[in-house]
């Protein structure tokens, strides 16, 4: 089983499918199929439509809820674990059934919830009086390979679940995911987490590992030596800030669902965010959608990380060697051979060169005139420097050109990195209020319950309130700056070589590039953890941590345990009290084998920060492999908000 | 490499867009792309996807059969044998919830073994399993304890809310936030459910935000900002439902704003209609006004209006631009509607230093 791992990770959808196929099994012969539209692309990754008919499915329909008779009584509904389809799907099927009684003995309805189906669902379907009527399976599907080195597991909508709505149940599915992902590629003897909701992935990893153990078969793979599970709200920064790589802007300016890009030109994520002064409808286009996959395009991945200001030279010399290539020269022979093997080849490559070059210009009509001023300002604040201005910029951009949700973006950074005052807030909460409708109050309310943004004091609030908002408030967001300095992620004026800063311009270094950095260069434990002391709710666990220390504590232990609050967890250790203990020992080594990292984001990963991450693998000579539940961008964060 | 050196070596690319001049200008590039070679039509190439697919690996050299079946199981959630554990102990019933098992929690009686189970599920983490032991503690304990339970324990409560604030239990929320202390969050979950639920329905915003504005927004301890924008809202959608004109139900402040703009420019202040009584009701800021105008008169072609709103001719004759919007904005603004070369060389002409003007009229080609 010595594969490459590339190749592994591209296999995974095999799982999926065969885990589809099991679901099917149980669903009866032809059926239909009414699927969620969000659902459709990812679905793709895993089956085609032929696949589908060979395993029962007779017609396709998108779910809409006022979806009539389809052409099979059979119906099996495809949707995400989101309540409100869920019940839709279910008033839809009782308005069914209070037409034709009898389908209910007929057990003719299934509902395949993706990525799983939590307790909530199951009250509902009896209370709805639907139980044994219609059956109800949880589909897990794999991690999805998007790009080289980049997984996804394809569940848009869990940003908005763990972190606004504060509700963590399907964070199992994470610790799923990352069980089976162990199966294919090995366990890693390192495993990282930071952030309380990564630490409980990891316990719950042990209760999927501890469960299944006896059955475990170890295959003796070993491809990757470190893992780190991260919350998305310990670094809000590199989703806040403006990216400044190719594949970056394109995730500011298109909509890009499941590695695929929408080349709508006219209508961007930047116009449409933004009051509407003409009253003219362009007429909607048809729109050419790119794939973002180095292994489909190669031209992507060789700008898909470049600073924008470098992309349309490349695109600009490719041009001059197709120019070049024109096929007038060539003999009949040639010619032939030129048709058989390459003009493919070369017309795709053509098509997606055109693809880029739209992207690009279109990238440069939307931020040409804003860039330089939206990068500088983000870069004072981010500093600490010129409050003042930074606020008047922020400001006049809610008075002016406000965006829907770039705009708090930028209010956002501010609230993080320099805070706001209460009449700073209000001034700008008003602005965005008049301009949008005042029905978005309650956005404020969840921006602060995400964590991006702080709500500043008024002078009126009472004691109790001001204690329970300091509980809900992370601490680092306070000293942005002092564990920023201490993490040095914020570069001081150089300028030879390349550092992962240039991803955001030059301002920031992304999180989870300092982490990754730390633990490729790292000879001992005490030096890891000394580099990243900075860091609260940083545990570590694993083999190679575990070696000179106490043995791994099991699940019952832990729950005997939890009444006397341990500082060890399922043998993950606070990397604080980690520290003490290892205060002057630098003889416990520390070196990853083999030189593998997997980062794992939970709540949304950026371009951005793949790209630092990139610029940390060829610096170290090791590999990283980024994986989250989605790729989204500081405006897909915003939304989850709304 | 040490670390320090690492960082203190590196690069940053801080410049902005900035572009060889040997490069091929995007329309050159286009022109070499699009020239199509005969019998190949463009569209073909999107079946070319397909390719990287075939060559994927068989599942039986990723995992062995024993461990897919092993996957089967953890997502189905099935047992792997039928017969129950004769002892369920805390760790086995919290096991069971987490992996999606078949459980009970009748045994669960007495407060201590309740707060065990709850303690047990939160120490883990998993949302599924505190919501599950949340929910089974409503049903058997009275409210008043699982409240004083839930206050100790932030995660737990996390969980109630947002599964009462899905389920659309408003009041229930209600009273749980109140007799927490946290009435003004209560009042913005209300808040949010009526303008999530009443749609654009003016009747019924206006009756449920009155409501929750004298019952919860005017209460003493509430935020005095956001019980002003709440008390707006309310006039907006008064002078809304006034206007009688649908498409303006619970539309914003500025989007009415550009209406009156649009259809009754020349109201004078007083006139219902009027852009200038709107301004007024709704504390519409300078600034955000001189916007809307200026788009809107800019969009339609109407710059004598432009003009004569954002110049004035001094007691020398020269004229001179007079906007809340800051000048630099303006210019660039004014260059994105198209405007004519000589307003915006007259916003040029503002700027007194010399440097800036000078950046200024290369960037936007007014020389």
């Amino acid at each position: 089983m010595d594969q490459p791992l590339s190749l592994k990770l591209a296999s995974l959808c095999q799982i999926s499918q065969y885990k589809l196929e099991h679901i099917l099994s149980q669903c009866g012969e032809k059926a239909d199929l009414i699927i969620d539209p969000v659902l459709i692309k990812p679905l793709e990754r895993i089956c085609g439509v032929t696949w589908l008919r060979q395993h029962g499915i007779d017609k396709i329909y998108k779910m809409d809820p006022q979806l009539g008779s389809t052409s099979n009584t059979r119906r099996i509904y495809f949707i995400p674990a989101c309540i409100k389809k869920y019940k839709c799907v279910l008033d839809q099927i009782s308005s069914l059934l209070s037409l034709n009684p009898a389908q209910a003995d007929a057990k003719c309805f299934n509902i395949i919830i993706v990525p799983k189906f939590v307790c909530t669902f199951d009250s509902i379907l009896e209370n709805k009086g639907l139980y044994e009527i219609v059956k109800l399976h949880s589909f897990s599907w794999e991690l999805m390979r998007l790009d080289d080195q980049l997984l996804s597991l394809e569940v848009p909508f869990l940003y908005k679940q763990l972190y606004v709505e504060k509700n963590q149940s399907l964070l199992s599915s994470i610790a799923m995911s990352l069980w089976s992902l162990f199966h294919v590629i090995g366990k890693p003897k390192c495993l990282m987490s930071l952030g309380k909701m990564s630490s409980s992935v990891l316990d719950l990893l042990e209760v999927y590992n501890e469960t299944f153990t006896r059955d475990f078969v170890s295959n003796n793979t070993d491809d990757i030596g470190a893992v780190l599970v991260i919350d998305r709200d310990q670094d809000y920064s590199s989703s806040l800030l403006t990216p400044a790589t190719y594949s970056g802007l394109l995730s500011e300016i298109f909509n890009i669902n499941c590695g695929h890009l929408e080349l709508n030109v006219k209508e961007t994520k930047l116009k449409k965010g933004k009051l509407n002064f003409t009253t003219s409808k362009d007429e909607t286009a048809k729109t050419a959608v790119m794939s973002l996959d180095s292994s489909i395009d190669h031209l992507y991945g060789e700008i898909k990380h470049r600073h924008f200001s470098e992309v349309l030279s490349v695109l600009s010399s490719k041009a001059k060697l197709l120019k070049n290539e024109d096929i007038k020269a060539l003999g009949i022979q040639e010619m032939k051979q030129f048709v058989a093997t390459k003009l493919q080849q070369v017309t795709l490559f053509k098509q997606n060169l055109v693809n880029h070059v739209l992207a690009s210009e279109t990238i440069i009509s939307e931020m040409n005139n804003k860039f330089e001023n939206l990068t500088l300002t983000e870069s004072e604040m981010l500093n600490n420097r010129n409050k003042r201005a930074n606020f008047t910029y922020i400001d006049e951009h809610f008075g002016t050109d406000v965006h829907m949700h770039n705009s708090l973006r930028l209010m956002c950074l501010l609230s993080l990195t320099q805070g706001l005052t209460y009449e700073e807030y209000n001034s700008l909460v008003h602005k965005y209020l008049l301009a949008f409708g005042y029905k978005f109050l309650y956005v404020f309310n969840n921006l602060i319950t995400s964590g991006l943004l702080v709500q500043p004091s008024s002078p009126k609030l009472s004691l109790s309130n001001l204690s329970n908002l300091s509980d809900r408030l992370p601490k680092w967001q306070t000293e942005f700056q002092t564990v920023a300095n201490k993490l040095k992620q914020l570069p001081t004026k150089s300028d030879s070589a390349k550092s992962p800063s240039y991803v955001f311009n030059g301002g920031y270094i992304p999180l989870v590039a300092v982490i990754c950095n730390a633990l490729l260069t790292s000879e001992s434990l005490a030096e890891l953890l000394t580099k990243l002391s900075a860091l609260d709710d940083l545990k570590i666990g694993g083999s190679s941590v575990d070696k000179a220390k106490r043995g791994m504590e099991s699940l019952n232990e832990k729950i005997t345990n939890s009444n006397t609050k341990t500082d060890s967890e399922n043998g993950y250790r606070d990397a604080k009290t980690l520290l003490k203990t290892l205060k002057g020992d630098s003889r416990t080594m520390f070196t990853l084998k083999p030189r593998t990292v997997l980062v794992y984001m939970i709540g949304g990963v950026t371009y951005a920060e793949v790209a630092a991450c990139d610029v940390i693998q060829s610096v170290t000579g090791s590999r990283i492999i980024i994986a989250s539940d989605c790729i989204a961008s500081g405006s897909d964060l915003i939304a989850a908000n709304m | 490499m040490d670390d320090d050196d690492y960082w203190n070596t590196s690069e940053t690319k801080a410049k902005a867009f900035s572009f060889d001049d040997d490069v091929l200008s995007t329309r050159e590039i286009l022109a070499i792309g699009q020239k199509s070679h005969p019998g190949q039509s463009v569209d073909s190439v999107f079946t070319t996807l397909n390719d990287a697919r075939t060559e994927l690996l068989p599942i039986s050299s990723l995992v062995s059969p024993k461990v897919l079946d092993l996957m089967i199981l953890a997502q189905s959630g099935r047992d792997p044998n039928n017969i129950k554990d004769s002892e369920q102990t805390l760790a086995i019933t919290l096991k069971r919830i987490i992996l999606g098992r078949s459980f009970s929690l009748h045994q669960y009686k007495s407060l201590r073994n309740k707060t065990e189970l709850l303690d047990g599920t939160i120490s883990i983490g998993d949302g599924n399993a505190i919501l599950t032991v949340v929910l089974y503690l409503i049903q058997t304990l009275n409210k008043k304890l699982v409240y004083e339970l839930l206050s100790a324990r932030p995660l737990a409560l996390n969980h109630y809310i947002s599964f009462l604030q899905t389920e659309g239990k408003i009041t229930e929320l209600t009273d749980l936030l109140t007799m927490l202390g946290r009435s003004s969050e209560a009042a913005v979950f209300q808040f949010q459910h009526i303008v999530k639920t009443q749609g654009n329905s003016i009747d019924g915003l206006l009756r449920k935000v009155n409501n929750l504005l004298s019952n919860h927004f005017n209460q003493p301890g509430m935020d005095a900002h956001q019980n002003k924008m709440v008390a707006d809202y309310i006039k907006l959608l008064e002078w809304q439902k006034c206007s009688s004109i649908p498409e303006l139900y619970n539309a914003s402040a500025l989007s009415c704003l550009l209406h009156c703009v649009t259809h009754h420019w020349t109201e004078g202040a007083g006139n219902m209609m009027s852009p200038l009584t709107l301004c007024q009701r709704q504390q519409v800021t300078p600034l955000q006004y001189d916007w809307v105008v200026l788009n809107i008169h800019a969009n339609t072609n109407k710059w004598d209006v432009v003009e004569s709103l954002f110049t004035k001719k001094d007691w020398l004759g020269r004229t001179t631009v007079s906007s809340h919007i800051p000048i630099e904005t303006l210019i660039s603004r004014l260059s994105e509607l198209k405007a004519s070369v000589q307003i915006i060389a007259t916003c040029l002409n503002k700027l007194t230093n010399t440097e800036d003007r000078l950046r200024l009229a290369q960037k936007y080609k007014v020389s």
